[in-house]
């Protein structure tokens, strides 16, 4: 092939490229017209509740599945001739290992077998798992067995890794040591998409994220988008007496209300302009607090909203 | 490809217990039943070349059906395929290494069988009856090591160990690998001589007998070997599709 169009392809095409693609299992829509684009250098969280397809979704990105419609692109060519040029390393969630074998021997494989490989003890040394090279794979714990998985998705230089649920099974320090190993592959301009049920990874590593619901995109943009399209602020305040519960809920830009006790929580899509308000409705609130929303409660509020649409 | 080939076969000669079975395991059978003199009815045969044919070609079966149906269900099973399949390995890349480091354990497992028969029970063939024993069992493993493909990619996690034993111990019974099928029952024999093992070691024999093989037991090797590597390759795609 011609190298000049070869890397005219390359910058025309997104990293990966989902048309209208659907997967059903059953009468189960795994994945329903799923349309999304990733870009060069991006670091995108996939997220969603267990069931919402976004297993699916990595499988059919990496052409272990096909779909029943619509079209999948990475890097312009189909998966597979994606991952047989070398652009593409993943980690599967249950990804199996050989057994019998040294992890320093199963990391050697995974070289042999990329075109653009890394030197074998680079890779265990970037993936922190030097001092236990020479142990059998069979013997290692969750967490090791994860890190040799992502050696094993960081053998070569490709430009795009894919991870599913990368820090299941690690504790809290084995997983930010393996996000500070992650940012480094992004920081070299590789794309990343990482699939996380722990949201505060999400929050803290994404540029990016994609929040996944019944096999649809429920939401896509940075975690602070995503928490501002949830209704982005939480304010709290307590009032004396009882409490008139109709003048709250009529304050503008309201998302939820709830009252317990002499306690007032509210979700609002404009704090300020709903703080002002409720000063207006000549109440004195007390303890007043305004506060954003985590990812998760938007990621709650966004994914309960869509269910009640549906229900 | 070759790497994983290279790795499948470290693999297999660390199992000690694998090995035993599918190399040392055979000469000691050998040794157990080949202490008669004589001949074995209706072949002119001395009972320790009668009995030496079995044996290596009972190794051979041992190396190339045991290690690799129960590797292949489990590795299905535990998503060791699925990594596979995210690198530039071909497909059919995996049940080829597999299949070739069964091959590399089988050679071992006849050769043993010849130099303990040469050796300890004066069995003498003409060299080229020696090279011709060899290459017509180990390529005759082939239509075995199809088979246990196939069962790799039938059974589920749980249910390919038994299945591969009952395979393995009525293959070689039934199929006269341990006792001349001449001494089964007339109606057992009628079935026997139609399974792939009794074609298997009677290439062997005639072989030992100068004679040319029959075209019957080709002919019965040539149909079980498409029709377990054509199964294999059908539950392969199979596999694949539900990955």
């Amino acid at each position: 092939m011609d190298p000049m169009t070869t890397t005219a392809t390359a910058t025309a095409a997104p990293v990966v490229g989902f048309d209208q693609v659907s997967k059903t299992y059953g009468s189960v829509r795994a994945v329903d017209g799923l349309t999304l684009a990733l870009h060069p250098g991006e670091t995108v969280a996939l997220l969603g509740p267990n069931g919402a397809g976004k297993s699916t979704t990595l499988d059919l990105l990496l052409g272990l599945k096909n779909a029943d419609s619509g079209t999948v692109r990475v890097f312009g060519t189909s998966p597979r001739e994606a991952i047989v040029a070398g652009r593409v390393g993943a980690m599967l969630q249950s990804g199996g290992l050989m057994d019998e074998v040294t992890v320093a021997e199963l990391v050697k494989l995974a070289c042999d077998l990329h075109p653009k490989p890394y030197q074998a003890k680079d890779v265990l040394a970037r993936a922190g798992i030097s001092q236990i090279a020479d142990r059998k794979v069979n013997k290692l714990s969750g967490g090791q067995a994860q890190r040799v998985r992502f050696a094993l998705a960081t053998a070569g230089d490709s430009d795009l890794i894919v991870l599913d649920e990368p820090t299941t099974g690690m504790d809290v320090s084995a997983r930010q040591a393996f996000w500070a190993t992650m940012r480094e592959q992004a920081d070299q301009g590789r794309t990343v998409l990482f699939a996380t049920h722990y949201l505060e990874e999400a929050d803290a590593i994404a540029d990016r994220v994609l929040v996944l619901h019944r096999g649809r995109l429920l939401a896509d943009g940075t975690a602070a988008e995503i928490k501002a399209k949830a209704g982005a602020r939480r304010v709290s305040f307590d009032l004396e007496g009882p409490i008139d519960e109709a003048p709250i809920r009529a304050l503008p830009f309201l998302t939820s209300l709830d009252i317990s006790g002499q306690t007032v929580r509210i979700q609002s899509s404009d704090a300020d302009a709903t703080v002002h308000a409720l000063y207006g409705l000549g109440v004195y609130p007390r303890n007043l607090e305004v506060a954003g929303l985590g990812l998760e409660q938007a990621f709650v509020a966004i994914t309960a909203a869509e269910e009640a649409k549906q229900s | 490809m070759n790497s994983l080939i290279k790795l499948e076969l470290t693999r297999a000669l660390r199992n000690r217990k694998f090995l035993f079975f599918s190399v040392i395991y055979p000469s000691v059978i050998f040794l157990l039943v080949s202490n008669q003199t004589g001949k074995v009815d209706g072949t002119g045969l001395s009972v320790a070349s009668y009995v030496m044919v079995s044996m290596a070609s009972f190794g051979a079966l041992t190396a190339v059906l045991m290690g690799n149906s129960e590797r292949i269900a489990k590795e299905r099973e535990g998503g060791w395929v699925r990594q596979l399949r995210l690198t530039t390995l071909p497909g059919r890349g995996y049940v080829l290494a597999k299949t070739a480091s069964a091959a590399v354990v089988s050679l071992p497992s006849i050769v043993v069988v010849f130099l303990v028969a040469a050796a300890v029970r004066d069995v003498r063939l003409d060299a080229w009856q020696w090279f011709a024993l060899t290459g017509a069992i180990w390529a005759g493993s082939l239509v075995f090591a199809a088979l246990g493909v196939a069962i790799g990619y039938l059974a589920s996690g749980d249910a390919v160990r038994p299945i591969t034993m009952i395979t393995y111990f009525g293959l070689s019974i039934l199929g006269g690998l341990w006792m001349p099928s001449s001494t089964f029952p007339q109606w057992l024999q009628d079935i026997a001589k139609w399974l792939p093992t009794h074609a298997y070691a009677a290439l062997g024999r005639a072989i030992e007998q100068s004679q040319a093989p029959h075209a019957q037991d080709i002919a019965v090797l040539v149909a079980f070997f498409f029709l377990f590597a054509g199964g294999a390759a059908w539950l392969y795609r199979k596999d694949t599709l539900k990955a």
